[in-house]
């Protein structure tokens, strides 16, 4: 047996909670990989913040040796990240791998994900194992289940290892058949180098780390490699694999997953999906399949403090090494000073990122509402990209506004149709089909703006589908929109951090909504404070946060006068939380609050 | 000026919302304490004329007026206190009678300060007062008798239940004596019974909204009645301003003596410890010389809370140039201060707001 068909490279897909994350930390457990007491509970998702959310962002490699009919094997399982906004990080994660494990809820059944990700899978020519987990549940169903992945994901399922990732139950059947089903990898070790980066990360003492998947030829340290979409070239410093710490080895040959290490500095050379090769002896073909990560959702980030600009840049520097779908450039508010547009994938990154700034590099950041890319079309054949509300030309200077819409497809039970469609009209949907999956199951197809999912769609839908509800949807190009743009006017000024582009017909429940938002949020100050909604001149929407009348009138005793310096200097601080716009002071939340208006209209 | 403050942390009884440094279980440290006070007060290295001195507490009342006329007297043999000093006393209308009055006039005492706080039984039972009205007017009118001619009555807002109309009685009543006001808000300190009491909803405080109303209309009345504001929380007929209060405002130097008390000399603040055992051994709470920041801020901080203003001239020593600061122009703009001859003053409108003003100003 030659060395490569003792290799197997796979991932695991799932939908979210179906024990993507539990079956990992039980396979590297029973290989032996890590002993149980340094095992922490679903070991790989390695942030703080996966582990909060129960969802895996980051993909971490791990390799395990198996031991099967007197064979080692080497496993590398290849996590992959288990959300609608990560597509591309999955599909390059599936790229090094040659078998899938398809993971789905005995209970629950295929999921809308499930089959996203198996379709995605299947594209990119994987085996298929499909398993069928949370077997010790009562309400577990695997036969029909099996069947219901035969007949909507059309994989053969009957022999699919029945799991209980919890209790371990069946985890062996699991490795054997990774063994038997999965093909090995078949590069040419002599061949010319090619690897594929699935992802990258930032280590402070060696730069930017790639995670590669090795189909051609070998690579190891004081080689000199090229990245084929960057055409950078650097030497290598160490190569080594996972285990799922970093360790360091000789040589990564085809078939190999591991990380190459070149004391890359600046983290926009390594992007997810290029081809490394080497640079003296390069292939001429890339590997397919590299894609520029297209942001869908954008929104503004500032320093709470403005004097924290350069540290706010390198932390969302840092994150875009993990992180080559973030995209950021400087902007500047009038209202908020400088900072910068933000691009996402969807607003689970979103919340991700800004989350991670505040922890990991410890800054107070401000998040304005978050939007999409705006065609906009002008009277003098113009046509802008617009991704900042603040940005609209004048009413009469617009010809045609263009907003992107999304292929949406809804999967519920039937009796949720109705809940389903009323959401989607109310999200200026438009109808576009309903197909019977089964006799459970129907598959809604709808087109709907992008701006109107990315804020509360997939909450509303869940809401109003007691949880059945599960959404996919793919960008579907643009189309015509009748938008205006609504401002705040705070005290007379315009605070372009809080304008925000909505349809026509929602503009003045939108306004109104919001100035009274506005109206609970900002304290009340020395003099009275107008918050107005206006679209263009016209004001739509009015109410007055009063005058502040009140202060301390307690007794300064027995001239102690440095407590009351230090409550004084006290309050002073507790105001850095605030943003001043003229001469109105703003608590920092006010700029995610328009987001939650949508709350306020049940 | 300089002035001298001495704590006597005794009480018959604690109030329900006091947070301060005094003691109704404690009698029992009085000989030891006074022997302390003396031994602190003869020891200071400060060699002051001394312009006022304050006696507070606590309820200096509660003790003997000869522990009173010890002190004053040892701190005439140490410091040279002026003839015309303004020397007062505070106490509570319950434990004053016409002896014990007689004995303070003797001793020197001017200036008479009467925890009044408020002519409603009801509201005097609730924040733990062992007085009613009757005993105020006794007191007073027993005072006035004795020769007091500078009378101080404390009164409490932001009670349950408090009218305005209560408060107008209350000081049209009372003016015939007094010829300074103390109104305070009261304050809802942690750890006090008041807390407790309002967490557990046995008593409903006003909200900020409208006390904040009902001292506004008071302002107006005392006005009229001939009590012009002097301080945020102080009224006084003309000439009747307290010396000892202004001075506080006015960054004087000031020496205190006594369990928890604050002194003020030169650019250095510091607190006496605040326990008895602490005390005893003559530790301080803290001690602090002011930066040049702080300075700044004080001056600012402590000129706006009352009539007295500061020098735009004064900020500058401390490299502090307010001009440049937005705010200031603004607030001169809209009338919220005024700038006289180079001293600048808060618009009495505005006392009650003068916090947030402040914090505009001092953000240097």
């Amino acid at each position: 047996m030659n060395r490569q068909e003792r290799i197997r490279n796979f991932c695991i897909i799932a939908h979210i909670d179906h024990g993507k994350s539990t079956l990992a930390d039980r396979l590297i457990e029973k290989t032996g990989t890590l002993a149980k007491r340094d095992m922490q509970n679903q070991l790989l998702d390695s942030m703080e913040l996966e582990r909060e959310k129960g969802i895996t962002i980051k993909l971490t490699p791990t390799r395990m040796i198996y031991n099967f009919e007197g064979e080692e094997y080497e496993l590398n399982l290849i996590d992959t990240p288990g959300h609608v906004d990560f597509t591309y990080e999955v599909s390059r994660s599936l790229a090094a791998c040659e078998g899938a494990i398809l993971i789905v809820d005995a209970s629950q059944g295929v999921e809308a994900q499930t089959l996203a990700n198996a379709y995605l899978a299947i594209d990119n020519n994987l085996e298929i194992l499909p398993v069928l987990n949370k077997i010790d549940l009562p309400s577990a169903r695997p036969d029909e289940v099996k069947k219901e992945i035969e007949d909507v994901v059309g994989i053969p399922a009957m022999h699919a290892p029945c799991i209980s990732a919890k209790d371990g139950t069946n985890i062996d059947q699991v490795l054997q058949m990774i063994v038997k089903e999965f093909p090995c990898p078949k590069g040419d070790e002599n061949g010319k180098l090619k690897c594929l980066i699935f992802d990258s990360y930032y280590d402070n003492f060696k730069g930017a780390i790639c995670l590669i998947r090795v189909f051609d030829g070998q690579v190891k340290a004081g080689d000199k490699i090229k990245m084929m979409q960057t055409g950078k070239t650097y030497d290598v410093t160490e190569v080594g694999i996972f285990v799922p710490n970093p360790k360091i080895t000789e040589v990564l040959r085809a078939g190999d997953v591991g990380y190459v290490a070149c004391s890359i500095k600046t983290i926009q050379d390594v992007a997810v999906g290029d081809t490394i090769t080497n640079a003296l002896d390069p292939t001429n073909q890339a590997l397919p399949g590299y894609k520029k990560v297209q942001p869908v959702v954008f929104c503004g980030i500032f320093p709470v403090d403005g004097a924290k600009y350069q540290e706010l840049k390198d932390a969302l520097e840092k994150l875009k090494l993990n992180d080559a779908s973030l995209q950021f450039e400087p902007e500047v508010s009038q209202a908020l000073g400088f900072g910068f547009r933000c691009g996402f994938l969807g607003l689970l990154h979103l919340e991700i990122i800004s989350e991670r700034i505040e922890r990991e590099f410890n800054l107070d950041i401000i998040t304005t509402a978050p939007g999409v890319t705006l065609k906009v079309k002008k009277t003098n054949g113009e046509v802008l990209n617009l991704s900042n509300p603040s940005q609209l030309p004048n009413p009469v200077e617009i010809e045609y506004i263009e907003e992107p819409v999304v292929k949406a497809s809804i999967f519920a039970p039937p009796q949720y149709v109705g809940a389903i469609m009323e959401l989607c009209q109310d999200k200026r949907g438009v109808y576009k089909g309903l197909v019977y999956l089964d006799r459970q199951r129907v598959r809604v197809d709808y087109t709907l703006p992008l701006s109107e999912i990315i804020y509360d769609f997939f909450d509303s839908l869940k809401s109003r589908t007691k949880g059945y509800a599960s959404f996919d949807y793919e960008i579907a190009g643009y189309e015509k929109s009748d938008l205006v743009k609504v401002d705040i006017l705070l005290n007379g000024e315009k605070c372009d951090a809080l304008s925000i582009i909505v349809h026509k017909d929602k503009a003045y429940s939108r306004g109104r909504n919001l100035t009274e938002k506005l109206k609970k949020i900002i304290p009340r100050q020395l003099f009275e404070v107008p918050i107005q909604a206006a679209i263009g001149n016209k004001i739509i929407a009015r109410e007055t946060v009063s005058a502040m009348r009140k202060d301390v009138l307690a007794k300064c005793y027995g001239g102690d006068i440095t407590r009351k310096r230090k409550l004084l200097e006290k309050q002073k601080e507790g105001k850095k939380r605030m943003r001043k716009i003229g001469s109105v002071e703003i608590p920092s939340e006010a700029f995610m609050s328009i987001l939650k208006l949508d709350d306020e209209d049940k | 000026m300089n002035s001298i403050y001495v704590h006597i942390p005794f009480c018959e009884q604690k109030c329900c919302y006091c947070a301060f440094a005094s003691f109704d279980n404690q009698f029992d440290q009085v000989q030891k304490y006074f022997q302390a006070l003396q031994k602190e007060i003869e020891s200071s290295t400060f060699e002051f004329r001394i312009g006022s001195i304050f006696i507070g507490g606590g309820t200096p009342s509660a003790v003997s007026p000869s522990i009173i006329e010890k002190i004053l007297k040892t701190i005439r043999e140490k410091f040279q206190v002026e003839k015309d000093a303004e020397i007062t006393i505070e106490a509570n209308p319950n434990s004053l009678d016409e002896k014990k009055l007689k004995e303070y006039f003797s001793m020197g005492i001017n200036r008479l300060s009467v925890g009044v706080q408020s002519l409603e039984n009801k509201q005097l039972k609730m924040l733990g007062r062992l007085h009613n009205k009757i005993q105020v007017f006794k007191a007073l009118r027993v005072a006035k008798k004795v020769g007091f001619k500078n009378i101080n009555c404390d009164l409490l807002l932001g009670l349950e239940n408090q009218s305005v109309f209560q408060l107008k009685k209350a000081i049209k009543a009372l003016k015939k004596y007094a010829t300074h006001f103390s109104c305070y808000m009261l304050q809802v300190e942690d750890g006090t019974p008041v807390k407790s009491m309002v967490e557990g909803g046995r008593i409903k405080l006003p909200d900020d909204d409208k006390v904040v109303k009902i001292y506004h209309r008071l302002v107006v009345f005392l006005k009229r009645n001939g009590f012009e504001q002097y301080e945020i929380s102080n009224f006084a007929k003309k000439g009747f301003e307290c010396l000892h209060n202004l001075n506080y405002w006015g960054r004087g130097n000031y020496l205190g003596f006594g369990l928890g008390a604050h002194s003020f000399v030169g650019e250095s603040r510091w607190a006496n410890a605040s326990n008895f055992f602490d005390y005893f051994a003559g530790k301080k709470a803290f001690s602090e010389k002011l930066n040049d920041k702080q300075v700044a801020e004080e001056i600012v901080m402590l000129g706006l809370r009352c009539c007295l203003g500061f020098r735009l001239s004064q900020l500058k020593k401390y490299g502090v140039i307010l001009e440049k600061n937005p705010y200031f122009n603004e607030f001169l703009e809209k009338g919220v201060l005024k700038a006289e001859n180079g001293v600048i003053k808060i618009n009495p409108d505005y006392y009650g707001v003068s916090n947030l003003v402040i914090e505009e100003l001092i953000d240097f």
